[in-house]
């Protein structure tokens, strides 16, 4: 069976420029790794390993397939002419059909990115598969995989049967880019190009920007003078508000 | 026309029901133990419908069932929350009904045939309205804790129905910094601290404060200032504090997402183009060794 990790699948956010009349120019919309993504990989990676299997990781557009083949996947498809927009039910439905093109896939895993946070469960919703969110680790179990998580109650560890989707948070920055050896290694994988027309992508609901303004309020109250004017201000700005005695 | 509010949890409950008004007749579908249905009963919805996963089963195993339930109404808007639970519930009904899903929806509006969402964009730097003609799945944006009122009505269970293979193996209680977690007030610290040695200043102000101390991944992670069980952020703790002062702390998205709930926030970074100061509601621009002194005098120490 096939394990597949889908990585850069959204734009930078940093760059987006925040015109003063609240409308947003994207500077580029080159898609980058999202913070999410190298624990993706480092999890997928994992999961195919355990079970010998090689791991194919899944990108869109303009992305760079070696940023995943230098991370350990051993083949790559990209959908060539697939535009990623901010609309999750779209990217999802994207996603869910490129995951369907792909033979004997039987485990996804996706960043749960925090800017995205509609996207990976609905990507499960659509292949059918139950899916476990917030994942911080994944390996197999007895009874399918064992996907440990954050939630308010504490580590909750779960039992998924595959097939599954796991969704996995990052919970630091990468500790290790890939070095020159694994970059070289990355260029002699394999990288199919498909394209949209190639697969079945369902059809969403469109969303479309009516509006864009900046927010009501604009950050914080700030107080000016030296230290110990500010520091005077602010103790009574808080004293009134009961924030502090 | 009917709305749907899918929840996992009692809080935010009639931020979602009072969202989830402008698609029409409103119902509450609460997915876990039955206290949790009994209690978002009053949240304002016209009806509860309760669901309980099976003993040993997660409340993932439900998307199934919530799928069917929901889709059996053809809602045009379906309200819920973002913790992990939900949003794998709310995935399986948006693929079944052929949804648009939009995130850190704050407001729902409805506009003849459509709606009109207002969400926050960008990590919350601009506000879209965003129209959708057809069904919608929001993710709201916050659970804002806020008392319900509303009469209580009748919950009603639904019946047993497909289940995903998803089973809870065990739940470890979370290691919580004593106090932290609860605690009023919280001081917390970031790289703009220069040495180990000037945590003193900064406990002085807790304690004038009567605050718990928190800081930011690096303090705890990298230096090894703070005990980890202190920091603060996605990968930390989360806290709701009704003050919490931040000393030179950019304001990482990762560390925000640690103080959603706080009340009150309150940054000093020498940076007025710190991130910081988006997310609170006071600030001081300045050297946080000068302003830190002035506020414990300012504070009468
Ligand atoms: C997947 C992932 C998960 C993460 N999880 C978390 C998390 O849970 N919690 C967390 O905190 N971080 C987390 N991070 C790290 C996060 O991205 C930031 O790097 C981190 O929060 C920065 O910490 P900081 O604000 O203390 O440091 P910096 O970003 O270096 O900011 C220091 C600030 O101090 C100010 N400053 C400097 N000198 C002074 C002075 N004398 N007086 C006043 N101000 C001064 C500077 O202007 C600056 O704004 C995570 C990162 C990743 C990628």
């Amino acid at each position: 069976m096939t394990t597949v990790v889908v990585h850069t699948w959204a734009r930078d956010p940093g760059n987006a420029l925040v015109r003063p009349d609240g409308t947003v120019e994207w500077r580029s919309t080159k898609l980058v790794p999202g913070e999410d993504d190298p624990a993706a990989v480092s999890v997928a990676l994992g999961i195919a390993s355990a079970r010998d299997d090689e791991l194919v990781a899944v990108t869109f557009g303009d992305a760079d397939p070696s940023w995943a083949l230098a991370r350990g996947a051993a083949r790559s498809v990209v959908v060539a002419d697939a535009s990623v927009d901010e609309d999750e039910a779209g990217v999802a439905a994207l996603v869910a059909a490129t995951v369907r093109s792909v033979d004997g896939v039987d485990v996804v895993v996706i960043g749960d990115s925090e800017s995205h946070p509609g996207v990976a469960g609905t990507v499960a919703g659509l292949l059918g598969w139950p899916v476990v969110l917030g994942a911080s680790t994944a390996r197999w179990g007895d009874d399918g995989l064992e996907v440990a998580r954050r939630v308010a109650e504490g580590v909750q560890t779960l039992a998924v049967a595959v097939p599954a989707v796991v969704a996995v948070r990052a919970d630091q920055a990468e500790s290790r880019a890939p070095g020159m050896k694994e970059q070289l290694a990355a260029r002699k994988r394999p990288v199919q190009r498909v394209s949209v027309a190639d697969l079945e992508v369902p059809a969403t609901v469109a969303a479309t920007l009516d509006s864009t303004r900046l927010p009501a309020t604009q950050g914080a109250r700030l107080f000016d003078g030296s230290p110990q004017e500010a520091a005077r201000a602010l103790v009574g700005a808080l004293r009134s508000e009961g924030a502090v005695r | 026309m009917s709305a749907w509010v899918v929840l996992t949890r009692p809080e935010g409950a009639a931020a979602a029901v009072r969202a989830a008004a402008a698609g029409g007749a409103v119902t509450v579908l609460a997915v876990g133990p039955r206290e949790l249905a009994d209690a978002v009963a009053s949240a304002g919805a016209d009806e509860v419908l309760w669901l309980e996963p099976q003993p040993g089963f997660a409340i993932e195993s439900c998307a199934p069932q919530v799928a069917d339930l929901v889709a059996a109404d053809s809602p045009q808007l379906v309200v819920g929350g973002v913790e992990p639970q939900v949003r794998a519930l709310l995935g399986a009904v948006a693929a079944r009904l052929g949804a648009a899903v939009l995130s850190e929806v704050s407001t729902v509006r409805a506009d003849g045939m459509s709606f009109v969402l207002e969400r926050a964009g960008l990590g919350g730097a601009v506000v879209q309205g965003v129209r959708t003609v057809g069904p919608v799945v929001a993710l709201l944006a916050a659970d804002e804790d806020e008392p319900v009122d509303g009469t209580a009505v009748g919950v009603r269970a639904a019946e047993a129905g497909a289940t995903a293979p998803v089973r809870v193996v065990r739940t470890q209680a979370a290691a919580t910094a004593d106090g932290l977690g609860t605690a009023l007030t919280v001081v917390s610290v970031g790289r703009g601290l220069r040495s180990r040695d000037d945590l003193a200043m900064v406990e002085q102000l807790a304690a004038a404060l009567d605050a718990q101390i928190g800081c930011s991944m690096p303090v705890a992670d990298d230096l090894g200032w703070v005990p980890k069980d202190h920091y603060v952020g996605r990968s930390g703790q989360q806290i709701g504090p009704r003050l919490y002062l931040a000393l030179g702390i950019s304001g990482a998205p990762q560390h925000l997402e640690g103080i959603r709930r706080a009340k009150v926030v309150v940054a000093v970074n020498s940076d007025p183009a710190a991130p910081i100061f988006r997310r609170a509601d006071y600030g001081v621009v300045g050297d946080l060794y000068e302003v830190v002194p002035a506020l414990l005098d300012a504070l009468g120490h």
